[in-house]
């Protein structure tokens, strides 16, 4: 059966919905959606649905209906239950997983708490968004990427939102924006950009409060920092006293270098001093797994980043169920040595570490196929995945046949 | 007076190719021979171009949609691309497929006849250096 369709892509967090495919007996042919978009609609497009149990070093195929019930074994036998993951999972599946978890007196909790929950939960945000990408298109005049790489990471986000496109107030596109790159290394982004900075590790905040200073006028830039020739700074100072509308966009770069606290409360400051000179500014997080906001905002009650990871590292749970993300990929070493101690379910798309050492995977469909179900923009704008083929094997319904069991 | 006003004006005018070196006043005056002479070098290559080269390196490209979103031509073409908007029809120079971008209409490019415009917007927004112009 031939199927042409406009879709929403899940490839990462921006959820591109002006893209379209055909797929013809498990081959993809897409329009609009970048390299890593394509990867993922081909790859969910030809997911062999199997159920995998491990003991002893030995791996063996089984039916999904009984790595269903060897799962809901587990977790049924599970004296402390960690459920974890979900970035890259659909919204009705993180409310499934909640009400699987408070069935088995489990501990919820999700990748998010890595990263976003400390940019979200920081008064910078206080869990909301001022503006949406959509506004950024229309108005964002001078753009930042302080600690993120879009060139390598969300790949359209430049060309949709916040570099390239023509916007109501910027009628000329790039050549009506100033752009600035921060970073601790040279990235493929800082070829777009105005205004590049080198700079070391972990002095993100140091910058950030020279700016603020300089912009108040507390301070005067005359000697280099970090290398980088006072002329330089100056020269994007004068940027940020330019533009009408500042949007600075950062990433793991700020929030993962040991100083989150004190980098996000800068980058607050440095908005603020903007504010107060009457220009608008705004803060946006930028992070890729593609439901990152939907794990955020679904979850009643989200541990902080110390917490969980200090939980795991204890070696407080017995049995882990991980869905949808590679948990072993993202957190610390010695939290993944505790973790690994755990007796390990693994739901989701095959591949990747969690997968490939789990003691029990399920293999399921990507929402990008399954659709009939909803993720969260990095900005906070849901929207609805489209159906391509109802009848696969979903997380939900995994989830929703544990929980019978479970209950039984 | 020259026409028109501005050196800068002239300068894109001289890149658009609708006018000459000989046709600035100041540059035929004497003590300007060597300038004259290097402009006349330098826009040599346009006057006599009759194709472009421009390379799409697919193994480089991400697909990052930056080549159409910027490519006047097809801003003009598909106007939904100025806003962001992936190319759907096959009018656009540039467009997306499987992930890659393809040059699917090279002729329309502002660089071939009759244009023959000094363009390079979609070399000089390609982060992976996957477009080279030459």
């Amino acid at each position: 059966m031939l199927l042409v369709k406009d879709f929403v892509c899940n490839g990462c967090s921006l959820l591109c919905n002006d893209v379209s495919a055909t797929i013809e007996k498990n081959e993809v042919s897409s329009l609009g959606v970048c390299k890593l978009g394509h990867a993922h609609l081909t790859s969910a497009a030809s997911e062999a649905e199997t159920g995998i149990v491990r003991r002893n070093g030995e791996e063996k195929r089984i039916p999904i209906e009984d790595a269903i019930k060897e799962t809901a074994r587990v977790l049924s036998e599970g004296e402390n239950i960690l459920v974890y993951g979900w970035t890259t999972a659909s919204n009705e599946s993180i409310k499934h997983g909640q009400l699987l978890a408070e069935e088995l007196n489990a501990h919820f909790n999700t990748l998010a708490s890595l990263s976003a929950y400390q940019s979200m939960s920081h008064e910078l945000h206080s869990m909301t968004l001022a503006i949406d990408l959509d506004y950024i298109r229309n108005n964002g005049e001078f753009i930042i990427y302080w600690g993120c790489n879009p060139a390598e990471s969300l790949h359209r986000h430049p060309s949709r939102f916040a570099v390239l496109p023509i916007g109501d107030k910027l009628p000329e596109g790039v050549e009506s924006r100033t752009i600035g790159v921060v970073d601790v290394r040279e990235t493929e982004t800082m070829k777009m950009a105005n205004h590049r900075f080198k700079i070391p590790i972990g002095q993100d905040v140091d910058l950030l409060k020279a700016l603020a200073s300089e912009l108040k006028g507390t301070s005067s830039i005359t000697e280099p920092l970090f290398g980088i020739p006072a002329v330089e700074i100056l020269g994007l100072v004068r940027a940020f006293k330019k533009s009408d509308c500042t949007v600075i966009f950062y990433g793991s770069g700020l929030v993962n270098s040991g100083n989150a606290e004190e980098n996000l409360s800068a980058l607050l400051n440095l908005i603020e001093v903007l504010k107060n000179d009457g220009k608008e500014a705004y803060a946006l997080p930028m992070f890729p797994e593609s439901n990152i906001m939907g794990a955020l905002q679904e979850t009643k009650k989200q541990d902080s980043q110390q917490s969980i990871l200090t939980k795991i590292a204890n070696g407080e749970f017995d049995t882990a169920l991980i869905v949808g993300d590679d948990v072993f990929s993202e957190i610390p070493g010695r939290a993944a040595k505790a973790l690994r101690k755990s007796k390990i379910v693994y739901i989701g798309r095959s591949g990747g570490l969690t997968d490939s050492i789990a003691d029990i995977s399920i293999h399921t469909t990507d929402p990008i196929i399954s659709g009939a179900s909803t993720m969260i923009r990095i900005d906070l704008k849901k929207y609805e995945l489209v159906t391509w083929n109802a009848e696969v094997l979903t997380i939900d319904k995994v989830l929703g046949k544990i929980h019978e069991l479970v209950k039984k | 007076m020259c026409e028109p006003k501005t050196c800068m004006a002239f300068a894109t005018h001289l890149a658009l190719g609708t006018i000459s070196p000989d046709d600035c006043p100041p540059l035929l005056e004497a003590g300007f021979e060597k300038n004259l002479e290097r402009i006349r070098e330098l826009v040599a290559p346009l006057q006599s171009a009759a194709e472009t080269g421009v390379k799409l390196d697919e193994s480089k490209c991400t697909g990052c949609g930056n080549c159409v979103v910027v490519c006047p031509v097809d801003v003009a073409l598909e106007p939904g691309t100025g806003i962001g908007k992936a190319a759907k029809s096959d009018a656009t120079v540039f467009r997306v497929e499987n992930g890659i971008s393809k040059i699917i209409n090279l002729e329309k490019c502002r660089r071939f006849p009759p244009d023959r415009m000094n363009c390079r917007v979609c070399e000089q927004y390609c982060c992976t250096d996957a477009i080279e112009i030459w």
